[in-house]
């Protein structure tokens, strides 16, 4: 919906004897709705640093725990990183917890989005790599279910793709797979709205866009169908190690969830891998199907954020983040199709029938 | 552990917010009693920030502590039913919106969390009060329920960055405006404002300026104090800094 449509009507302000000033509400447009997401994120990520466990020296030990498989180029500079936290780790957890709140203040306030996004690109990059260790994609470990390829990462492709750029990019992409003439009349709508046919490809262009998620899901797919994740009691051992200091009501969803898939982990697998690849490829198909994908991503992120991530941990206490699942979802959103889109999609008669 | 300079720094900031509170509801009295121009300012919600931040102030650092956990069970029992009754209320007259960007729906949120951390909140050993006593996972506070200070969390985070988005939007909008209305007719002024939906400081400066006389220095000053008490836009400020307290508090317990 475009802010115009928004704020159509609205008058600002309203005055008397020629004092009148009208100035248009200005609407949250999708985009910013998701900035404002990724900025509350960005706010829990502060609150939970600030937490009396980051506090003491398990937060360095947890940090050091992240090198271990990896490179020994990527692994030296994350023990280095992990003794210097344990050495001032009051200082700079302050300081950790303090960026993380200023990014998620950054974001949410207007004129400083910019400064804000383009400081948490560099903040979760170096986060992925000290904090995360990667997210252990080259342990052999990933999983999508234990945060494949980090939660962190996402934080910084969710900045890219939610970038204000100054102007929406024209949409030169094919539209799905919609009659010719539809496509075309659909382009030309597009043109004249000067929008993009999803939030995410505004800033990037729609080839890019899609080539990222197509990317990450694939990526995701493929951590799925590892060894060590397709071993027959790996995906059952991963849910139910995480049912201690949990709630009740999570802990009995750990058990059954993990009773479900025991001795089952070839066939979670697969089973996860296949809608992991339709979810990947869904973004090239037409509308609906699109809109039908990103459903099943935002099924597949809650499956994975609830009995998989058991939300982070976050109600155990002594999670760093949310975990991947609210951002996988997030991205979806980002890739849902705007109304000019489907509107492309339809045949001309249809179009002009609706119009 | 949390060290306790952090928690003094939240401290100071509730006890900011609630001189805050205490002036823009006196400010209110004092516009009303001289008829001088003013935005709607509303007597619940002022005294709803300052009993939450002399509450909040005296969770954080136990010296700050003013009435008993009891007392303050009552207060936000009172202060959730009367925010959500005006919510009702509200609902029956705008629907879902009324929830979603309504001006009560926030308040309901922050006093129903404050019911909830002193109805919840489990004292390390039960000695101590006040999170200031927290010296590790074994001697601090804990909230009971910790599903629900999660829920409080996330909400009152969503509130936080929407009530930022608003009055920066607001700022940015209103800037140009407040030459506007200098030059307008005063009496036209608060009409003007409300219609907006919104002021903020140097609208509502230019407004007392306005009102006073431009040519009066003595009244030019504290005209902009005024302005600022008196902006909406100061009782969003201390909403925004309440929120992010709160959910702090709420996940450092849980």
């Amino acid at each position: 919906m475009s802010e115009a449509a928004v704020t159509a009507g609205r008058t600002g302000w309203r005055g008397n004897a020629g004092a009148q000033v009208v100035t248009a509400r200005p609407g949250l447009d999708p985009r910013r709705a998701l900035q404002l997401i990724l900025a509350g994120l960005w706010l829990l990520d502060a609150m939970l640093q600030y937490q009396a466990f980051m506090f003491t020296k398990a937060f360095g030990q947890m940090l050091a725990a992240s090198a271990a498989g990896n490179p020994a180029v990527i692994a030296r500079p994350i023990t280095w990183d992990a003794t210097l936290v344990s050495q001032h780790v009051v200082l700079l957890n302050t300081a950790f917890a303090t960026i993380q709140l200023l990014l998620g203040l950054g974001i949410a306030v207007r004129p400083t989005v910019r400064l804000a996004l383009a400081a948490s690109i560099g903040w979760a990059v170096a986060v992925w790599w000290f904090g995360e260790g990667l997210g252990g994609v080259l342990t052999g470990g990933a999983s999508p279910v234990n945060g494949a390829p980090g939660g962190v990462i996402l934080y910084a492709l969710l900045a890219v793709l939610l970038w204000p750029a100054a102007r929406a990019p024209l949409d030169r992409a094919p539209l799905g797979r919609a009659p010719i003439g539809g496509a075309l009349i659909g382009r030309a709508l597009i043109g004249r709205a000067g929008g993009a046919p999803f939030v995410a490809a505004r800033a990037v262009g729609a080839h890019v866009a899609r080539a990222l998620w197509l990317v990450l899901w694939l990526s995701l797919a493929y951590f799925a169908l590892t060894p060590a994740n397709r071993a027959p009691q790996a995906l059952s051992v991963t849910i139910a190690s995480m049912e201690s200091g949990e709630p009740g009501w999570l802990a009995a969803i750990d058990r059954g969830a993990a009773a479900l898939v025991a001795h089952q982990g070839l066939a979670a697998s697969v089973a996860l891998a296949v809608a992991l690849v339709i979810i990947a490829v869904a973004v090239y198909l037409p509308v609906r199907a699109a809109r039908a994908g990103l459903v099943l991503a935002v099924i597949v992120a809650a499956v994975i954020w609830v009995p998989g991530q058991d939300f982070g941990m976050i109600l155990a206490g002594g999670a760093t983040d949310p975990d991947s699942g609210p951002l996988l979802a997030l991205l979806a959103l980002a890739y849902w199709p705007a109304r000019t889109a489907l509107a492309a999609a339809r045949p001309p008669r249809a179009a002009g029938t609706a119009s | 552990m949390t060290p306790g300079w952090i928690l003094d720094v939240f401290a100071g900031l509730m006890l900011a917010v609630a001189v805050a509170s205490a002036a823009r509801l006196a400010a209110a009295r004092l516009a009303a009693a001289r008829a001088w121009p003013r935005g709607p300012v509303a007597t619940d919600t002022g005294i709803a920030h300052l009993l939450m931040a002399i509450a909040m102030a005296g969770m954080l650092v136990s010296g700050l502590r003013t009435l008993p956990d009891a007392w303050w069970e009552v207060v936000f029992a009172v202060m959730t039913a009367w925010f959500g009754y005006r919510v009702i209320r509200d609902a029956r007259a705008t629907g879902a919106r009324a929830l979603a960007g309504g001006h009560c729906a926030p308040h309901l949120v922050h006093s129903a969390a404050m019911l909830y951390m002193f109805l919840a909140l489990v004292p390390p050993g039960g000695a101590g009060q006040g999170m200031s006593g927290m010296g590790g996972s074994a001697d601090r506070p804990s909230l009971a329920v910790p599903t629900l200070a999660f829920l409080f969390a996330l909400v009152l985070a969503g509130y936080t960055v929407w009530d930022l988005d608003q009055i920066s939007s607001r700022s940015r909008r209103l800037a140009p405006a407040s030459f506007a209305v200098q030059a307008a007719v005063p009496a036209a002024v608060p009409a003007a404002v409300l219609a907006g939906g919104a002021g903020d400081s140097a609208a509502w400066a230019g407004i007392d300026q306005a009102a006073d006389g431009p040519g009066d220095p003595i009244a030019a000053a504290p005209g902009a104090v005024r302005g600022a008490l008196l902006s909406p836009d100061m009782s969003v400020a201390c909403r925004i800094v309440m929120g992010v307290t709160m959910a702090f508090m709420l996940l450092i317990m849980i």
